[in-house]
């Protein structure tokens, strides 16, 4: 994503509410960039999840704490609700995704942020949350019979439990196609996944890849 | 009694310590660091950090060998949980030592309590947004939908104006059509009769012999008229039919007189050889209520159709009873119809191409006629035909004409509480119903009776607030039972209207006397009429018409007893001068003037607007002579004339008469 000096500014405006731990501030300021033309997609991806990313380094970097960390993410994910409210909906396409983070993993924003944009792009959208057990990720499948499964995986050390997930999503439902995304799974160095069906990237990269898929499966 | 410091606490402390060289080696520890974090001498610290959290501890070894470091957080795995460490370092022997602290678990585990909480709530939130937009989209939906009905619904009306148009616009094609029929038949009578008595005369060689080749011709001249006039005639027939214009006369009669007036009729018709004519038995006791000429004429049409289109085998005509209905069925072994022809045989000209139609001349109009007076006769006329065995036409006809049935439940209703009845003397069943149709809207119950004696007779029954009496129903009887009427005490005040038929010139002036009265004017009458007037300023100013000093004086002497004026007057002119100055209330005029009939003063009094509305009151003498009655027949309405009764026009009239003759309806407004 070539990085947009506007867009740039403008998260490190909202990073700056986050960081003071002013909720009313950070959803004035988005309103007022929304009404000033900024689109919410925009939004979403280069203010609230590029700002969210340099909260990890600044907790990296011990420049806040995880205290701090925490109510800043508080804050994104009210912003993030407030987003979607602005939205443009498509049409509904009429198809269903869940959308889970694998167990152990605790970052949902980044499986929030997937969500949100699916859900606007027209699918039907079944968003589980953070750390969600194999066997409740099993039955939530089995009853909802979703046309694709989207992980997330944020932590380098839960790479294990996304595998293992894969491994049982695939041999209790062969044929599902299953999109991976969150840092742990798109770092350079990530091992690929090498499975049939897998797909694996940032979010807007994996909008497109799903919507490609599920019209070629169609 | 006091242990060691470090040893008292160590239980309790959530702090340890604890040195590292420069590569983050753990040199020494105290006893919190080795039990808490589960580390020992030589051993890496990063064995206990958080995975996830390398790069970052790998940040805090750089720098804490070199300067002192406060306030670092660092996740270490503690009892396999992740817990925030907060460390302190200070440089020592090259590398560092390090004082920890970590927060009790409760804390952090509500931090995620609490951060799941608000992730659920904000996930309800989207889900109540969705719902929402989804609302908001139902509903836009179903206000496109809304404003799609209303344009359907307007266009749905428009297209319905648009039929409405176009049914009107084909009745008045229809109207002309059938008027131009009607009236071109009719000029092509007198015509064709020339033509038929012209040729007759010429083959009866009455004005010199013809040769035989002249008589052929004529011969042909003469046949072609008498189809012509056939056929004309079924035109006539069918035109007078759509328009509503047959009169129907019902007659009582028996299935088996028909049949055999039938028989009769039918056998002489001309039929092959080969073909047997056969009659079933009527049912007994089969009665008819209808019209027999009518529906003769459709059975006699059938028949000679089938014997036309029948080259042998048998032509059989039954009659069978289907509870009220009459079921004639004629069936043949002639030729038979096509499916596809079957719709178009009862149009007129509807003649279907066949072999046999060359031998046999129709007019084409003899099915369209049958299935028309059929209809008229409240009935059907169907076929069923298969081609080569031949066909059979049913025709059902309620055995009691519906005009019949419906009268004689007006007939047979009882008296209506609610309802003033007026007898009706009247042998017409149209103008019966017209009466009921106006009159029971008014609020009055009309009871008919055919004929004098029957009103007679319902006069014993019941006493009506009004007789209207068709004075040319019965003769002479007509006339008596007006004079009847008038002479009993027990009837006299009941107001009888007048009915006549229209004179010809269909005049548009609304005349009309409003009661006959008998001499000598019966006191208590007169004045029961007056008061009945409700003059607005008293007093009542009579007008009296006579030319007879005697009797304007015993009017006079009458009119004592109240507050009336009366004004005289002794000829006709002089009586309508006075009406038009003084504007009576009333006017009694003598049937009998010198030089000038009631008729003429009747006329000039309701020829004038301001006069037309004053009730008049014929008072005569006399029974009326027949060349007066010949007069109030011919010339005048009385009341008002049969033929505009079904206008708006005439039925005020009748109304105005009843009211005028302080006959109201029933709870209706005065």
């Amino acid at each position: 994503m070539p990085a947009n000096p506007i867009l740039n500014a403008l998260r490190d405006q909202y990073l700056n509410t986050q960081l003071a731990g002013d909720r009313r501030a950070a959803l004035r300021f988005i309103d007022d960039a929304l009404r000033s033309g900024v689109s919410v997609p925009d939004m979403q991806t280069h203010v609230v999840r590029a700002a969210q990313h340099e909260i990890g380094k600044l907790w990296q970097e011990d420049r806040i704490s995880v205290a701090q960390e925490h109510l800043a993410t508080a804050i994104s994910h009210l912003a993030l609700a407030h987003l979607f409210q602005h939205a443009e909906f498509r049409a509904r396409v009429g198809r269903k995704v869940v959308v889970a983070c694998v167990p152990g993993e605790l970052h949902d924003l980044p499986a929030r942020l997937l969500s949100d944009a699916l859900d606007v792009h027209g699918y039907d959208v079944r968003f589980l949350g953070a750390d969600v057990p194999l066997q409740d990720l099993l039955a939530v499948l089995a009853a909802e019979k979703p046309a694709l499964l989207a992980l997330s995986v944020t932590m380098l050390f839960n790479l294990p439990s996304m595998r293992e997930v894969l491994r049982q999503v695939r041999s209790a439902l062969p044929g599902l196609p299953i999109a991976i995304g969150g840092h742990a799974a798109t770092t350079p160095d990530a091992v690929p996944f090498d499975a049939p069906d897998v797909i694996t990237g940032s979010a807007e990269q994996l909008l497109n890849d799903i919507d490609r898929l599920l019209a070629a499966r169609a | 009694m006091s242990a060691v410091p470090e040893q008292r606490w160590s239980t309790a402390s959530r702090e340890f310590e604890l040195g590292c060289d420069a590569h983050g080696v753990v040199t020494w520890l105290d006893e919190r660091a080795a039990r808490g974090l589960g580390l020992k001498v030589g051993e890496p610290l990063a064995r206990v950090t958080v995975p996830g959290t390398e790069e970052k501890l790998r940040g805090f070894l750089a720098r804490a060998h070199a300067a002192p470091l406060d306030n670092v957080e660092i996740p270490f795995v503690i009892g396999g949980h992740v817990v925030s460490c907060f460390v302190c370092s200070r440089p020592e022997d090259g590398g560092f030592a390090l004082l920890g602290g970590w927060l009790p678990q409760e804390h952090s585990r509500s931090v995620r309590e609490i951060e799941a909480t608000m992730q659920e709530v904000v996930d309800l939130n989207r889900q109540l947004f969705k719902a929402k937009r989804e609302i908001e989209q139902r509903k836009a939906e179903l206000e496109r939908t809304v404003a799609e009905l209303a344009d359907s619904n307007r266009g749905i009306q428009s297209l319905h104006l648009e039929l409405q148009e176009k049914a009107e616009a084909l009745q008045r094609t229809a109207e002309v059509r059938g008027r131009v029929v009607a009236n071109v038949s009719h000029e092509f009578r007198t015509p064709l009769h020339t033509i038929l008595g012209l040729s007759r005369l010429l083959q009866e060689g009455n004005d010199g012999p013809l040769a035989a080749e002249q008589h052929k011709q004529v011969q042909f001249i003469r046949q072609s008229a008498e189809e012509l006039r056939a056929m004309v005639d079924d035109l006539l027939d069918l035109s007078s039919a759509e328009a509503g214009k047959t009169l129907m006369r019902p007659e009582r009669f028996s299935a088996d007189d028909f049949l055999s007036g039938l028989r009769g009729t039918l056998r002489p018709l001309p039929h092959a050889a080969d073909v047997e004519l056969r009659f079933a038995d009527a049912p007994a006791d089969l009665e008819f209520e209808t019209d027999p000429s009518k529906l003769s004429q459709v059975v006699r049409n059938l028949v000679s159709n089938a014997l036309k289109f029948t080259e042998r085998g048998v032509v059989d005509v039954s009659l069978a009873r289907d509870g009220d209905v009459a079921v004639f069925t004629v069936r043949d072994t002639g030729i038979g119809i096509a499916a596809e022809d079957l719709p178009r045989i009862f149009e007129e000209f509807g003649q279907v191409p066949n072999r046999l139609q060359t031998q046999v001349k129709g007019t084409g109009l003899g099915l369209a006629l049958s299935r028309r007076l059929a209809e008229l006769l409240g009935g059907s006329l169907t076929v069923a035909s298969t081609p080569g065995e031949g066909s059979t036409f049913t025709l059902r006809v309620p055995l009691e004409h519906p005009e019949v049935r419906e009268l004689s439940e007006i007939r047979q209703r009882p008296l209506d509480p609610a309802r003033s009845p007026i007898l009706v003397v009247e042998d017409d069943r149209k103008t019966i119903f017209i009466y009921e149709k106006y009159l029971a809207m008014a609020g009055f119950q009309v009871v008919p009776a055919r004929t004098v004696a029957e009103a007679e007779r319902l006069l014993e029954t019941f006493r009506p607030a009004a007789i209207v009496l068709d004075i040319m129903l019965d003769g002479e009887n007509s006339w008596s039972f007006l004079t009847r009427l008038k002479r009993d005490p027990q009837t006299q005040d009941i107001p009888a209207l007048v009915v006549t038929v229209t004179n010809k010139e269909q005049k548009a002036r609304a005349l009309g006397a409003d009661e006959f009265w008998l001499k000598p004017v019966d006191q208590d009458l007169l004045l029961r009429k007056l008061r009945s007037l409700k003059v607005a300023s008293p007093p009542t100013r009579v007008l009296v018409i006579d030319d007879d000093e005697r009797a304007r004086y015993l009017i006079g002497k009458l009119l004592d007893a109240g507050p009336f004026e009366l004004i005289e007057a002794s000829t006709g002119p002089d009586g309508v001068a006075a009406a038009r100055r003084h504007r009576p209330h009333i006017i009694l005029l003598d049937f009998l003037l010198e030089g000038i009939t009631a008729f003429d003063v009747l006329d000039e009094l309701k020829a004038d607007p301001l006069t037309r509305t004053i009730p008049v009151i014929i008072v005569t003498a006399h029974t009326l002579e027949s060349r007066d009655r010949e007069r109030l027949s011919s010339q005048t309405d009385v009341i008002l004339s049969k033929e505009s009764l079904s206008r708006e026009l005439a039925i005020n009239r009748i109304r105005d008469a009843l009211s005028k003759a302080g006959v109201g309806a029933l709870g209706g407004v005065p």
